[in-house]
């Protein structure tokens, strides 16, 4: 981690007495790609924007590829920021809304010229040069957007749910074009999402958060088999936890834990030594979700369609097998 | 520099320009209402004020064509306003823009029409002699009604307009929902209407009001020294006589009633609706 | 009749009663009469051109132009910062400001008058040209704060921090991405301000002095002994001017979205 391209260190950003963030440390390496991931208000975009410079941490330093950066004004840091919104330009056509930030760099016009049809080119958009933005679908003016983004080869870029307004199709388009602009660019990225299908998709490392903290920093490998503590569980999917304490009534624990968490598919249905209802049933093709209801309260349960069928109030043997559940830490106090 | 800062700096010509250009020269014109003629702090010249028979039918003149302004301009403002948003969007917004254009013609202009119509050879006059109504010219101008007529014209674009941009929010299934249930024509007006638009009922309301007790133009026009407003009274206390505390007295007067009427119609606006 | 003859009957009356009169004033204009009649005698133009003729009402033209072009001109360099700084940048007391800046629109003109002479005017040895820009430029600034405000929140904050994270100042970011986008916010703004000190009457009532008149003032002033036609050409002919500004800038901007 020591030679992380940017670091923070205990950084806290404060809005009058409401703490956003509060202390936290992070470190991304060159050529990475981190999602920062958590339901909103989290904290996520305000680290993103104090990452940025828009907002000015309360405490704590921001260093960018070896130089403290705290101090320095947003359009000094070279960092790249794509807006939710797009945040494209209303006025200026597509070509000069690319070739904005590589004016005020002062290039010579043969350059920017060949740079911003380059990068136009290169997210599928050439030949829309001289459109406005309001002329162009919401996938494309995305794509005008992290072309204006990358044309200034910033050393860091920025995202901020650039997804989330796209419908699903094009969504799925979008996200192997960043990987694929990630890897051939080897910029360091932050994406920041409340979608952990997208951050699993595209991200070498996933950072949970939670009230202005991290609740757990790892690959989506890890985040998504193993996470720490019930938040992240219940964040990546985890439909069923239940305390040891609980547990421990009805069977023998694997190990020392303080809550154990199921995915709907780590049910077993039909067998097992505990006893419920079925409650709801929905067919959703490839697999049935069951709600059964039971000592344990409501228990969600996917399996295959094709396993034996059971009706809303049949009576219904069901196990949480140890074997697939994820031991689970406490969370911290919110 | 952060941006509270810089929003300090970029706030502060302006702010200090109002303070010191018309914020301070009004608090001291509106101090000077109390002071009493020793020097101390005192109700003299409000006492003064209203001794005179004068003074308190000038009051009450400018309080009754206020209120009687107001009253027709809602009137009559709801008639076009329910026949304005009942078009097709763009004859709406053509009619928006004929009722928005009287608004920006010079207000001596706008009034000199009546002195046309209704002066000693105008247009009523001549129709009045001609078709025998009348055997001499009837005087017109310089009467309360002339006042009213004008003040009325003048306003009323204002109330149209707060009650058009009112009925444009009125959910579009609400009229009919009540015709269905069985309501008439004045339950559905009194009842969906007028508590829906009880905003812009109030805004126009307020604009109609503090603009007819403060106008100056009109009055002076067609009012002249006979039917005087607190506007006139003040001018031709100060240029006439050079009389200022009656001058001080009438500021407070028409600063307070302009307060006085917003606060009372914002609290009308919010207060019945359920 | 039936409710929606009844209707249309009705706004078809109140629209008579609020233009009929600026058919009035044209037709009385354009009357060849010597007395002021109507219906009017004939058909000239002679009332309009004796208006132009007379040198104290060109002379008064002038001076309401130039006040006109003068105070919009100093209200929105006054305005347009504090509403950028309103609407943007969250400064402290922004309420108390909004408040001062506006409080010109519910104070009647003629006691800011009164109070700019007695309390600003003749303490701090004001000529009477400055003292009338000051009131009007006081007059304006809540119309230029309240409507470039408005342009302002109907356009996105995030493209100013897209600008600034390409590198522009925030000086830059204002003129290259800000400005062309509320332009036609500032332009409205300027035709309303404009508009609204050229008709001003009362705020200028005990500003104007000797020589130094508004064409309003001047034309009430003439009103008392005036007979003939020519005040009524006046009268059309500012009618006019204003309809045509009025008519340009609803074409081209969509004034009426600002009102």
């Amino acid at each position: 981690m020591s030679d992380a391209f940017l670091r923070l260190h205990d950084v806290t950003l404060r809005y009058g007495r409401t703490i956003a963030v509060e202390k936290l440390n992070l470190a991304v390496s060159a050529g990475e790609f981190v999602a920062l991931l958590g339901p909103s208000g989290c904290g996520k975009t305000t680290t993103m924007r104090a990452i940025a410079g828009l907002l000015k941490p309360s405490a704590g330093r921001i260093v960018i590829d070896g130089a403290d950066v705290t101090r320095v004004a947003p359009n000094k840091r070279d960092v790249g920021l794509m807006f939710q919104s797009y945040a494209l330009f209303p006025h200026l056509t597509v070509f000069e809304n690319v070739a904005f930030g590589l004016r005020l760099r002062k290039l010579p016009d043969a350059d920017i010229k060949t740079r911003a049809i380059q990068a136009l080119a290169s997210v599928g958009l050439a030949g829309t040069e001289e459109k406005l933005p309001k002329e162009l679908s919401g996938g494309q003016q995305q794509r005008v957007a992290l072309a204006r983004a990358i044309v200034v080869r910033p050393r860091l870029l920025l995202l901020d749910e650039p997804l989330s307004n796209l419908d699903a199709r094009l969504r799925l388009e979008m996200r192997s074009e960043i990987t694929r602009l990630q890897r051939e660019l080897n910029l360091p990225m932050i994406y920041v999402t409340h979608d952990q299908v997208e951050a699993l998709a595209l991200a070498d490392r996933i950072i949970v958060m939670r009230a202005g903290r991290i609740e757990q920093d790892g690959t989506p490998e890890v985040i998504y088999a193993k996470p720490r503590n019930e938040f992240v569980a219940r964040f990546v999917g985890f439909e069923t936890i239940l305390t040891a304490a609980r547990l421990a009534a009805h069977a023998r624990l694997p190990g020392p834990a303080y809550a154990f968490g199921w995915r709907p598919r780590h049910v077993v249905v039909g067998t097992g030594p505990y006893q419920g209802h079925v409650r709801g049933a929905s067919y959703l093709g490839e697999t049935v979700e069951y709600l059964i209801e039971s000592e344990f309260g409501p228990i969600k349960a996917e399996v295959a369609a094709d396993a034996p069928r059971h009706g809303p109030g049949q009576a219904v043997a069901f196990d949480l097998p140890f074997a697939r559940a994820a031991p689970l830490a406490a969370d911290l106090p919110a | 520099m952060n941006a509270r800062t810089r929003g300090l700096l970029l706030l502060t010509p302006a702010t200090l320009f109002v303070f010191v250009a018309f914020l301070v020269p009004l608090a001291i014109l509106l101090a000077g209402s109390f002071q009493r003629d020793d020097g101390a702090i005192g109700l003299q010249r409000y006492v003064e004020f209203f001794a005179d028979p004068l003074h308190q039918e000038v009051v009450l003149r400018t309080l009754r064509i206020g209120a009687l302004v107001t009253l027709a301009a809602i009137a009559l403002g709801y008639v076009a306003a329910l026949a304005i948003v009942d078009l097709s969007p763009t004859s709406r917004a053509r009619l928006v823009g004929l009722v928005t254009l009287p608004i920006m013609i010079s207000p001596v202009a706008r009034t000199y029409a009546w002195i046309v119509l209704l002066g000693r050879t105008g247009l009523v006059n001549n129709l009045a002699l001609q078709f025998g109504l009348t055997d001499a010219p009837l005087r017109f101008l310089y009467t309360e009604p002339a006042v009213f007529v004008g003040l009325l014209q003048l306003l009323l674009p204002l109330m149209i307009l707060s009650l058009v941009s009112a009925l444009e929010n009125v959910p579009r299934d609400a009229v009919p929902a009540a015709r269905m249930l069985g309501a008439n024509w004045w339950v559905v007006f009194t009842r969906v209407l007028l508590p829906l638009t009880r905003d812009g009922l109030a805004t126009g309301g307020v604009l109609v009001f503090t603009g007819a007790i403060t106008a100056y133009i009109t009055p002076a026009m067609l009012g002249g020294a006979k039917i005087l407003m607190l506007e006139t009274l003040l001018y031709q206390r100060v240029n006439v006589t050079d009389d200022i505390a009656t001058a001080t007295v009438i500021t407070a007067l028409l600063v307070s009633m302009s307060i006085l009427a917003k606060l009372v119609l914002s609290r009308l606006a919010k207060g019945r609706s359920k | 009749m039936n409710g929606r003859a009844l209707q249309w009957t009705a706004l078809g009356a109140v629209l008579l009663f609020l233009l009929g009169p600026f058919v009035i004033i044209l037709a009385a204009g354009v009357s060849d009469g010597e007395t002021l009649t109507f219906p009017p005698e004939g058909v000239s133009l002679r009332w309009a051109a004796s208006v132009v003729a007379i040198a104290e009402l060109r002379h008064a033209f002038a001076i309401s132009f130039a006040l006109a072009v003068l105070s919009t001109l100093g209200a929105l360099l006054l305005g347009i910062p504090a509403a950028y700084a309103l609407e943007r940048l969250d400064p402290p007391g922004a309420n108390i400001v909004r408040a001062v800046v506006t409080s010109p629109l519910v104070v009647p003109g003629i006691v800011v008058g009164l109070a700019l002479l007695r309390y600003f005017v003749i303490p701090l040895g004001i000529g009477v040209r400055p003292a009338l820009l000051a009131s009007h430029i006081a007059l304006l600034i809540p119309y230029a704060v309240r409507v470039v405000a408005a342009s302002l929140r109907n356009l996105r904050v995030d493209i100013e921090d897209a600008a600034i994270m390409l590198g522009a100042t925030p000086l830059q970011a204002f003129f290259q991405i800000v400005a062309p986008n509320i332009r036609n916010g500032v332009i409205a703004s300027f035709i309303l301000s404009f508009i609204t000190s050229f008709n001003q009457v009362p705020v200028s009532l005990f500003l104007s002095g000797p020589g130094i008149s508004t064409l309003p003032i001047e034309m009430l002033a003439r009103i008392d002994f005036t007979y003939d036609p020519s005040i009524a050409a006046l009268s059309a002919m500012l009618a006019l001017l204003s309809i045509a500004i009025v008519f340009l800038a609803e074409r081209l901007l969509g004034l009426s979205r600002y009102v």
